[in-house]
């Protein structure tokens, strides 16, 4: 009980603080560049939805149906490679994936593209597949008992069961392809990244967080959107174990 | 569950600032060539110098750097910033030094209207920083203008030699070319909007990609861009057979790079003016232009290239 309202008190101090900046800025002059250029922010934020809409749908394509394939049993004994391939992938820089691709694929929105796609499949697959092992054996072995063949299983006891770990997955990928598109903008790939750069170049705060305050808006709003996507796919009977967790 | 989860939080909290506290250090130590020849004890002073975040830059910091430690003063790095950033630092005496171009001082510091004529220029500013506390030395002969930039053979297919000519193909066919330009030409008043302004002529939003500073040239070469801004002292202009159409209008203000120092400093280390201007005055534009090639097509290290031309002008042994 008494950890719950600390944790309210913080998230209450978190929401005052945050207004309190963003009152700030707005008196201080910062946000003039928006409202002196709708036009300019809204391309820009129109680029950077389509890098990161783009790059996750794809990567949501790819990833989920990658680590249901090496959790088969007939592929079981090889999935230690994909979760390390994936683990290993995760370690490497944003930029350095940015950079790295470039060198191959030139410049432009769909290099960034690739990239991002690269980078947010590594979580979801991470997710896929440590959702699906971590399913209770005896539940597939009640499926098994039950004569359900594998494909079977696979729909109505593996995917329902392990889609909260898949979902957290993209979420978490998502929310990080927001922040992490910013950087397209350095290979020619627009985006809000634009404004950014422009403000550290010219020192000029208020352009510097004319892009950054729509970057975290954007991720602190699909976060939200997925979060209640979440409760509104997964099956109500698992959402019940899911709060024991 | 909710104290176990509070430990995790702080451990992992604390993990996380020691990972930045390490890159931190980690930056301190890089940039090599950072041991002081002189010893610490006997140096003479400590100099800050400053640089911004391009090759030349760095080049021209890596050099007064090496120098200055060799003429006996402990000296500290700070380069990679951006234009405003670095004017910033030397104002508030968080740098002591750094290299300037007239233009850039007098357009966005300063606010005075463009000088194309480089004596003119670096006489405005010089008189202008006095009220700063700003000591401008001598004016190196390298002009480091902004340049438009072309492959040569797309210059010559579609014969565009000058701006001007650029100015009327655009006009005649606005979505043929594509222009690659950084955040801060594309942003400063002397930058893209000046330029078309002056020349009469504008490129269409979307064939304008922006992109990092360091990657313009490479663009240009891949065929990916028609049309590019640079530098005029860049090397990779010649390296990547580039041509840079000519100004024919006159546009583009005299960008001639010279030392910049807090007269404080100046007037505690008087011998560092003649220091500074023994480097100004052995470099112009093709110096300039070779020591940048050297770094940008050849790769090699800047403290390295530094030290090179250090010797081969006798500065240094």
């Amino acid at each position: 009980m008494r950890g719950k309202n600390v944790e309210r008190l913080i998230r209450a101090l978190l929401i005052v603080v945050v207004i309190g900046f963003l009152v700030w800025a707005f008196i201080s002059g910062a946000f003039q560049f928006i409202m002196d250029n709708p036009d300019d922010l809204a391309y820009l934020l129109q680029q950077h939805l389509k890098l990161v809409g783009l790059s996750s749908l794809l990567a949501v394509i790819v990833a989920v149906p990658v680590g249901i394939l090496v959790t088969r049993p007939r592929l079981k004994k090889y999935d230690w490679i994909a979760i390390n391939v994936a683990n290993i992938g995760q370690t490497v820089p944003s930029l350095a994936i940015l950079a790295l691709v470039m060198t191959y694929l030139g410049i432009g929105y769909f290099t960034a593209v690739f990239a991002l796609w690269l980078y947010s499949l590594l979580p979801i697959l991470r997710n896929t597949i440590a959702g699906i092992e971590s399913i209770n054996k005896s539940i597939i072995d009640a499926g098994q008992g039950m004569g359900m063949t594998g494909a079977q299983i696979l729909w109505k006891l593996e995917i329902p069961n392990s889609l909260f770990a898949i979902l957290a997955g993209i979420r978490t990928a998502i929310v990080i392809n927001v922040g992490t598109a910013a950087l397209a903008f350095l290979i020619g790939g627009g985006g809000l990244g634009d404004l950014i750069f422009t403000g550290i170049s010219l020192y000029d705060t208020g352009i510097m967080l004319s892009g950054a305050l729509p970057v975290t808006l954007l991720a602190i709003t699909l976060d939200f959107v997925l979060g209640k996507l979440e409760k509104w796919i997964i099956p109500k009977g698992l959402q019940r174990n899911l709060e024991s967790l | 569950m909710n104290r176990r989860f509070t430990k995790k939080a702080i451990i992992s909290l604390l993990l996380s600032l020691m990972m930045i506290g390490m890159a931190a250090c980690g930056q301190e130590q890089a940039g090599g060539d950072q041991q002081n020849q002189a010893g610490g004890n006997e140096a003479k002073g400590t100099i800050t110098v400053g640089g911004k975040d391009f090759t030349e830059q760095h080049l021209l910091s890596k050099i007064t750097a090496i120098y200055l430690k060799e003429k006996g003063y402990n000296v500290e790095e700070a380069s990679n910033m951006g234009s405003s950033v670095v004017r910033s630092a030397l104002e508030n005496g968080q740098i002591d030094l750094y290299w300037e171009y007239t233009g850039t001082a007098l357009v966005i510091y300063q606010k005075q209207a463009v000088e194309t004529d480089p004596v003119k220029a670096y006489e405005k500013v010089k008189e202008k920083d006095k009220e700063n506390k700003l000591a401008w030395l001598n004016k190196a002969n390298f002009n480091n203008t902004y340049a438009i930039l072309m492959s040569q053979d797309k210059s010559d297919e579609l014969g565009i030699k000058s701006i001007s000519d650029l100015a009327k193909y655009v006009k005649s066919d606005p979505s043929a070319l594509k222009f690659a330009s950084n955040a801060e030409f594309y942003a400063r008043e002397d930058g893209i909007k000046g330029l078309e302004k002056h020349y009469g002529f504008q490129f269409p939003t979307e064939n304008v990609v922006k992109m990092d500073s360091g990657l313009l040239y490479n663009a240009l070469k891949e065929k990916q861009v028609d049309v590019s801004v640079g530098f005029a002292t860049d090397g990779r202009i010649k390296g990547f057979n580039l041509v840079a159409l000519e100004d024919d209008k006159f546009f583009f203000p005299a960008y001639n790079g010279a030392p910049v120092v807090r007269q404080e400093v100046l007037d505690k280390y008087p011998e560092l003016a003649d220091l500074l201007n023994q480097i100004a005055d052995k470099l112009d534009t093709e110096t300039m232009m070779k020591l940048n090639y050297t770094v940008d097509v050849e790769h090699k290290d800047v403290a390295e290239v530094a030290r090179e031309w250090l010797t081969s002008q006798q500065l240094i042994k």
